[in-house]
């Protein structure tokens, strides 16, 4: 290393990079918490059958879901002659359609999830693993996508638990890098999945041009979205003194501050005011929001996944 | 205000120039540390809420370069080394004597009159000028230089702690004439004396001073009660038994009623009360005391009225010790003799016939009753009755008839307490005294009782036998048996009851010695020279004292008291005046003369330094 190399700023994401990939992420006893995790699944959500998951898609199921106007080639069966006794109109009775949920595991790989040591990015690809076994166990359809400004890295759909180290080695060789650019990333993940089903974002939201717009993305396609947040307790404090130059690890962009206890106030008061900005607009949009704090063990926080509800139905 | 350092011109280059190069260093941006953060969007919304003060932000960083140019500038004018125009006056030469006597321990002021005036000599010293230079001399029966004539302002403070007073009374003479020896041939000379001036001024000098004459008086209040005297003595005829002679003086300006205590070794003896009057001397004899007293002490405590001195409010006294002295007595027979010598229980009386003389044993007098054999060794001093023409110290005159005592000398403790008036003798012989003796009685006719020294061991002789006299059958004669016995074992002769303080006590050690050791009434021990067979001190304090010395089985006790009627008038003078000068009043020191500004410019700068060093970490100030 040259006498330079030690005052040039690390590039974004080179950090992470240095690091080998998945060095004890999922060891036995990771293993062995999923297992207890998969249990706990199925006690909490005892006396569902598997796949029996209410679809959005009407079709041939039992459960009555709407009515709509008759046309021409549907089958006469469907037609509710109560109705056109009552309201002297032809309407065919829709019903939900019964199928396998389709879990699509968004996982950010931008530099921000990286930041600092990985703990972050560490904690997205655990719970993310776990939740992927959970969805396997339970004979879900599931998908991995690694996301940034574009879709970095793709497991494709995949089903039964047997499947897990698959899943392993796919996260495993996940990397944080590039900037954060959801809307971007996003469209082009619904339009490669057709088949609408569960997506969980699990990302820290740092998006410059704002978390509204990907999740916004999600809902607009039909897509249920589910937002699992990852929050770092250090983002909102911090023991920086004096004159610095700040500058984003994902979009390199600068600014000279001089640091002040008010000014790290303010900063901290931004970032949880950031958090609840978040948590209101899921709210207002009906899109089941996850706070997730780093230091909080992985299996803890999946369970109060669970029993926020959302994940499993 | 003048500079002693570095010129006007200079300062305001080496300023101008290093400003410049401050005001150049700051506009500078500094190279600011990079930090990453997650999200820089999250600062960019406080920033710009924070734009507001901007304007603030920009004056600290101003006030922070005037706050630098100003510790510039200290620093710059402490290279100048300022100084007030004041100091840039003539260099003096100080003498200051510090009165340290018995009275400066009144109380009539904050503590003692001596705290103050050591409070007003270090305000002088705060007051010198840098070039001024000072000796500080401790005055009191003596003068003792404390400090050498020095500038160095901690030299004269250490020297100012060192003082405290002595029980001696004041000598302005001695003070003044050591002060005009330091200042001979120096300018700007001046004499400070710092005192109550309760003393007796010297009304002339015996050299012009030479120097300006400065006063500081101390001491507010008079009102003083004093032992002036105290003395005791042994019976003669019965040493158990003694007597006491005090003094009590009033030497302030309101009648007090005051207890007086006399204690023996410790032990209550006599307590009364007695009103004295302003400027009253009551002497009080306490007579026919008994007890083995060694030592006595006598006290007062003031139970009406004021006494602000404290010092002689105790006297102390020592009496003789009672020891049996060895005497031999070489006589055919003399029954006057041996009733004379059986008055005295603490003789040790050995009876000889003169052809039995010299007996063994060692004698401390040796009575020779009409016989002048050779003197032997160990038979100490000697007493001739009636000595033959030859073997005697002194040659033996004409025959005298029908005489008596014309003159005697009433003064030589072998003849006190008698009056040889009506002495009559029959017959007897003139003495021929050599030079040194001492003639104590003589009749008309010629010497008749002559002592002196012979051989370095005393002798007295009287020219008759007593038995040709009346005088045994007075009471004169066992007095002047027993008072020659006494002065020869030097009982009475040499013994004080008490010492005075003040003056250079010459006491006896064995011939020999160098040094002897003195133990002070506060426990201190003290090596005190011995100048033929006397060791010599110099004494200041009042109390007991103990002597010793290599060999000495007993040290030798003696008390010491100040007894200085004058010391004890306390009553304090707003002026002095010396050989009909008045002396001047102080000037010339004010404090902040001796100030070198730049210390407390480069203490401000530090001060200054350190509190933006510590707000800017701290994040106080950006």
């Amino acid at each position: 290393m040259g006498l330079f190399e030690l005052f040039r700023r690390p590039r974004s994401g080179e950090a992470a990079r240095s690091k080998a990939p998945g060095i004890g992420l999922f060891d036995e006893q990771f293993q062995r918490k999923l297992e207890m995790l998969a249990l706990v699944s199925r006690r909490v959500f005892a006396g569902r059958q598997r796949a029996e998951r209410r679809s959005k898609k009407q079709g041939s199921g039992i459960e009555f879901a709407d009515h709509r106007e008759y046309t021409v080639g549907d089958d006469f069966r469907t037609v509710d002659w109560n109705a056109y006794r009552r309201f002297g109109r032809l309407l065919v009775r829709l019903y939900e359609e019964e199928e396998d949920l389709s879990i699509y595991l968004l996982v950010d790989c931008s530099s921000s999830m990286g930041f600092r040591d990985e703990r972050k990015f560490d904690q997205a690809r655990r719970l993310c693993a776990a939740l992927a076994y959970v969805g396997l166990a339970n004979l879900d359809r599931v998908t991995i996508v690694g996301v940034s400004d574009e879709i970095k890295s793709t497991l494709p759909t995949t089903r039964g638990k047997g499947r897990i180290l698959q899943v392993f080695r796919f996260l495993s060789q996940l990397q944080p890098s590039g900037v954060t650019d959801l809307e971007a990333c996003l469209t082009k993940f619904v339009a490669q999945h057709k088949r609408r089903g569960l997506a969980v974002l699990i990302s820290d939201l740092y998006d410059p041009a704002g978390f509204e717009r990907g999740i916004n993305v999600l809902r607009f396609n039909k897509f249920e979205p589910y937002v699992l947040h990852l929050v770092d307790p250090r983002d909102a404090v911090s023991d920086l003194k004096g004159d610095v130059r700040i500058y984003d690890c994902e979009t390199g962009e600068e600014r000279d501050v001089t640091i002040t206890d008010g000014l790290l106030r303010k900063v901290a008061e931004a970032v949880a005011h950031y958090q609840s900005a978040i948590e209101r607009f899921c709210a207002s949009r009906t899109v089941p929001y996850f706070a997730a704090n780093i230091d909080v063990p992985f299996d803890e926080l999946v369970l109060r996944v669970f029993r926020r509800g959302g994940f499993l139905r | 205000m003048f500079l002693a350092g570095l010129p006007l011109t200079t300062l305001l280059l080496v300023g101008g120039g290093v400003a410049l190069a401050t005001v150049v260093l700051y506009i500078l941006k500094l190279r600011r540390r990079p930090v990453a953060v997650p999200f820089a969007s999250l600062w960019e919304r406080v920033l710009k809420d924070r734009e507001a003060s901007t304007f603030f932000s920009q004056l600290k960083r101003w006030l922070s370069l005037l706050l630098q140019l100003a510790m510039l500038a200290a620093l710059v004018l402490a290279l100048g080394d300022p100084r007030p125009e004041a100091s840039a006056l003539a260099a003096r030469n100080l003498v200051v004597l510090l009165d340290s006597s018995a009275s400066m321990a009144a109380t009539d002021v904050d503590k003692n009159r001596l705290e103050l005036a050591k409070k007003k000599l270090l305000e002088l010293i705060s007051g010198l000028k840098s070039e001024d230079r000072m000796l500080i001399a401790k005055l009191d029966a003596n003068v003792r230089a404390l400090s050498p004539l020095t500038s160095e302002t901690g030299v004269l403070r250490q020297a100012v702690e060192r003082v405290r007073w002595t029980d001696t009374a004041l000598d302005l003479q001695q003070g003044l004439s050591f002060a005009q020896d330091v200042l001979r041939g120096l300018p700007n000379a001046e004499v400070i004396v710092i005192s109550d001036g309760a003393f007796v001024a010297p009304a002339s000098l015996r050299d012009p001073l030479g120097a300006k004459l400065s006063f500081v008086g101390v001491g507010k209040e008079s009102d003083n009660l004093a032992i002036t005297e105290l003395s005791a003595r042994r019976y003669p005829l019965d040493k158990s038994r003694y007597e006491v002679l005090l003094a009590l003086e009033n030497t302030g300006k309101k009648a007090a009623l005051v207890e007086l205590s006399l204690f023996g070794d410790g032990q209550v003896i006599d307590v009364s009360q007695l009103r004295v009057e302003p400027g009253e001397r009551v002497p009080r004899f306490f007579t026919d005391l008994a007890g083995a007293s060694q030592q006595l002490e006598a006290r007062i405590r003031v139970l009406e009225g004021k006494d602000y001195l404290p010092n002689d409010n105790r006297a102390f006294a020592r009496m003789p010790e009672r020891r049996r002295a060895k005497i031999l007595v070489v006589t055919p027979g003399n029954t006057y003799l041996e009733a004379a010598l059986l008055l005295d229980e603490y003789l040790d009386v050995t009876q000889v016939e003169p052809s039995a003389y010299p007996p063994s044993g060692s004698f401390d007098v040796t009575i020779l009753d009409g016989v002048a054999p050779p003197a032997a060794p160990n038979t100490g001093a000697r007493l001739f009755l009636n000595p033959p023409a030859s073997g005697s110290p002194l040659k033996r005159g004409p025959r005298l008839e029908n005489f008596g005592f014309d003159t005697w000398d009433r003064k030589s403790p072998v003849l006190r307490f008698m009056d040889l008036l009506d002495v009559q003798v029959a017959s007897g012989y003139a003495l021929k005294p050599e030079p040194g003796d001492h003639v104590l009685g003589q009749s008309e006719l010629g010497p008749i009782l002559v002592s002196g020294t012979r051989a370095g061991q005393s002798f007295l002789s009287l020219g008759f036998d007593p038995r040709d006299s009346d005088l045994v059958l007075r009471v004169a004669w066992p007095l002047l048996i027993l008072n020659a016995i006494n002065t020869f074992v030097e009982q009475d002769a040499e013994y004080q009851s008490a010492y005075r303080t003040g003056d250079i006590w010459r006491l006896r050690v064995p011939a020999g010695l160098e040094t002897a050791d003195l133990k002070r009434p506060d426990g201190s021990r003290v090596s005190i020279p011995v100048r033929e067979a006397r060791a010599e001190h110099f004494g200041e304090y009042a109390g007991f004292y103990q002597l010793s010395w290599a060999g000495a089985q007993v040290p030798f006790s003696f008390a010491a008291n100040l007894q200085d009627s004058a010391e004890s008038q306390i009553g304090p003078q707003s002026e002095l005046v010396v050989a009909g000068a008045k002396a001047q009043i102080v000037s010339g020191f004010e404090p902040g003369l001796r100030q070198r500004y730049w210390g407390y410019l480069l203490i401000a700068v530090a001060f200054v330094s350190t509190l933006e060093w510590f707000t800017y970490h701290r994040r106080l100030t950006v």
